[in-house]
């Protein structure tokens, strides 16, 4: 055994981790998957241009394009970092088994549960530093222009003799809708959508036989995902609509076996200017890893047994 | 193990897994409902106009995004003065982003504004029509903005719109009762100003609204001599109603005295008041004014043919004349 292969071997849980978490991530890099921030950096910029000549009074001029900008760019994060998850952590698998590299990882005094948790964190890692990047990009692009809005609307108000207090009222409110900490826990929760995405698809990719099949399920489930709060409401007030025992039951199962995206809708309450508070995004966090934990450990109970 | 036994134990492990989360969501759903970061439920019948692309991705996070792109179409239509198209789609809308003012301001605006404006100007329908339709969209215009206020009802931009809307001498002649128009927008800027982000301005506009409400002039008179405390408030609209008010008052109430003394001179105080005897279309009320004009001239040297009391008033140009064609 070589020298550099010996402290993987005799090292701890979280080493090996994060060994393979870099492999992961290296693995994905070299997919080009980067090239995708170019098309952010020209959607984040265009955004800039939605700037319509409707109905703005001299007080909320170009907060509309403030609020285009988020819009946009948070909805950019979240389409790429849940196809991202889904698609990468359903490609790991059958692209190590093809490539016959989990053969020899298997080899070696690997725990099972390490190279899945080490799979799983360098999706994560390549998740959080692409939504990283793009953050900083939406971040500069909200702060110029919001800087350009506050001057137009402080020299508008200065003309008009606004009292200085109803002027800082004014730059308070401007600010909600420019780049501020309630933002950057919308991006944190994006993050967190796409981590339990990809522990999920995690989950279906150890019992599934194509990458196809672990994706198209995977995204059957985010979409299904943003009713389960429905389904959950629906038992939960049972009898008041009449339903059946069925229909109770059908309700329940729905809610404990599918994850709840709903409250992750929060991120719209940011783009409409609202603070979020942070106990909220702790709240999410909890939520969040309760469930990539609990899908790893399932994904490990499942592969621990298969054979290759 | 055999595979019948993990794959039971696994559905077991998810139920439970379920069972314990289930109340951790649930109480957090309930507690972003509650502080208004969550939207309440997309309606099923926007779920159909939207189409069902759009209804997906709107259902997989992404409304608010959705609601930008309605906003273009939005455009679209009302550059091609598609009024009804316009509605429905404010209607969609402010459905999914029901939090952001500019929406509702803005199809308010559509509505009460450029449908409204469209309505005076269409030649190709019979006068009884466009007048229908023009007040029906002021109408819808003014509803639409009210269900705005009443999903965010601590937003001062949109109390203080509602109240320009009813102040407006081009909108409020489509309702009928004039009196109970200013009421409502004295109410309205009242609602704005006691958000305590309202800006100064404000104040004077619900002190403008309250003035022209009859039987609520004593209300309107405290407001007015409190403004008048602070000189940041003391422009000539301000100044003059104050004159009105007082002379409402006191009807022998020495009104050229008090003018002079509110405009500091004679000759600001015949030029404000002769502008405040003009404006016949905002219905400002104008008790004791002819008086304090008569005798401001009268110290002026003023002749008779140069008299603002001998030059004709502006016609009053509502939707008499606008649909009399």
């Amino acid at each position: 055994m070589s020298s550099t292969t010996q402290p993987i071997a005799r090292g701890s849980h979280f080493n090996r981790i994060l060994v393979i978490a870099g492999h992961a991530f290296t693995q994905l890099v070299r997919m080009k998957v980067f090239y995708f921030l170019a098309v952010f950096a020209v959607i984040a910029i265009a955004s800039n241009f939605f700037d319509l000549p409707q109905h703005e009074g001299p007080e909320s001029i170009g907060m509309n394009v403030l609020r285009s900008i988020k819009s946009w760019s948070l909805g950019t994060m979240t389409l790429f970092s849940v196809v991202l998850s889904i698609v990468a952590t359903a490609l790991l698998l059958p692209k190590d088994v093809e490539d016959r590299t989990l053969y020899t990882i298997l080899a070696k005094p690997v725990p099972r549960i390490d190279y899945l948790a080490g799979k799983l964190l360098g999706v994560l890692i390549l998740v959080f530093v692409s939504l990283a990047m793009m953050d900083v990009l939406m971040t500069v692009v909200l702060q110029i222009r919001s800087s350009m809005i506050l001057t137009q609307q402080v020299a508008m108000a200065q003309s008009q003799g606004w009292p200085q207090d109803a002027i800082e009222s004014l730059r308070a409110e401007t600010a909600q809708h420019g780049p501020n900490w309630a933002l950057q826990g919308a991006v944190f929760a994006v993050f967190l959508r796409a981590s339990i995405m990809a522990s999920l698809a995690l989950l279906i990719s150890t019992f599934s036989t194509s990458t196809l099949f672990t994706t198209i399920i995977s995204f059957l489930i985010y979409f299904i995902g943003h009713f389960q709060a429905d389904a959950r409401d629906a038992y939960l007030q049972a009898g008041q609509a009449g339903e059946g025992v069925f229909a109770r039951m059908a309700a329940l199962v729905f809610s404990l076996v599918l994850p709840d995206f709903q409250n992750f809708n929060v991120i719209d309450a940011v783009i409409e200017g609202q603070a979020m508070p942070l106990m909220v995004l702790v709240k999410l966090s909890l939520i969040g890893l309760y469930y990539a934990v609990f899908f790893t450990i399932a994904s490990w109970f499942v592969f621990a047994e298969k054979e290759f | 193990m055999k595979a019948w036994q993990r794959n039971g134990i696994l559905l077991a492990a998810l139920l439970a897994f379920g069972a314990t989360r289930l109340p951790l969501e649930k109480s957090l759903g309930d507690e972003l409902r509650k502080g208004g970061l969550a939207p309440p439920p997309l309606e099923i019948g926007t779920r159909d106009k939207i189409g069902q692309t759009s209804s997906a991705v709107a259902l997989g996070g992404l409304r608010t995004l959705v609601a930008t792109f309605l906003n273009l179409r939005a455009f679209s239509f009302f550059q091609e003065q598609r009024w009804d198209d316009v509605s429905d789609t404010f209607e969609m809308i402010v459905d999914l982003a029901p939090r952001t003012r500019y929406y509702w301001e803005t199809g308010s605006w559509h509505s009460a504004y450029n449908a409204a404006s469209y309505y005076i100007n269409n030649s190709n329908m019979p006068s009884l029509r466009r007048k229908e339709a023009w007040r029906a969209a002021i109408y819808r215009g003014r509803a639409f903005l009210e269900r705005g206020i009443r999903n965010n009802p601590s937003d001062w931009s949109l109390l203080s719109t509602l109240g320009f809307m009813l102040t407006d001498a081009n909108k409020f002649p489509a309702f009928r009762d004039p009196d109970a128009t200013f009421t409502a927008a004295a109410d309205a800027y009242q609602k704005a100003v006691d958000t305590g982000n309202a800006p100064a301005f404000v104040n004077r506009a619900q002190f403008y609204a309250l003035a022209r409400a009859k039987g609520r002039e004593k209300e309107a008179l405290a407001l007015a001599r409190a403004l008048y405390a602070d000189p940041k408030n003391r422009l000539p609209t301000l100044r003059a109603l104050l004159l009105v008010l007082e002379a409402h008052e006191n009807p022998a109430l020495d009104t050229a005295k008090l003018a002079v003394e509110l405009f500091e001179t004679p000759e600001r105080a015949l030029e404000a008041l002769s502008g405040h005897w003009q404006r016949t279309r905002e219905r400002f009320p104008v008790d004791g004014v002819a008086g304090a004009l008569g005798a401001l001239e009268k110290m002026l040297a003023v002749p008779p043919e140069k008299s603002i009391l001998n030059k004709p008033l502006q016609l009053p140009n509502g939707p008499d004349q606008w649909f009399s064609k």
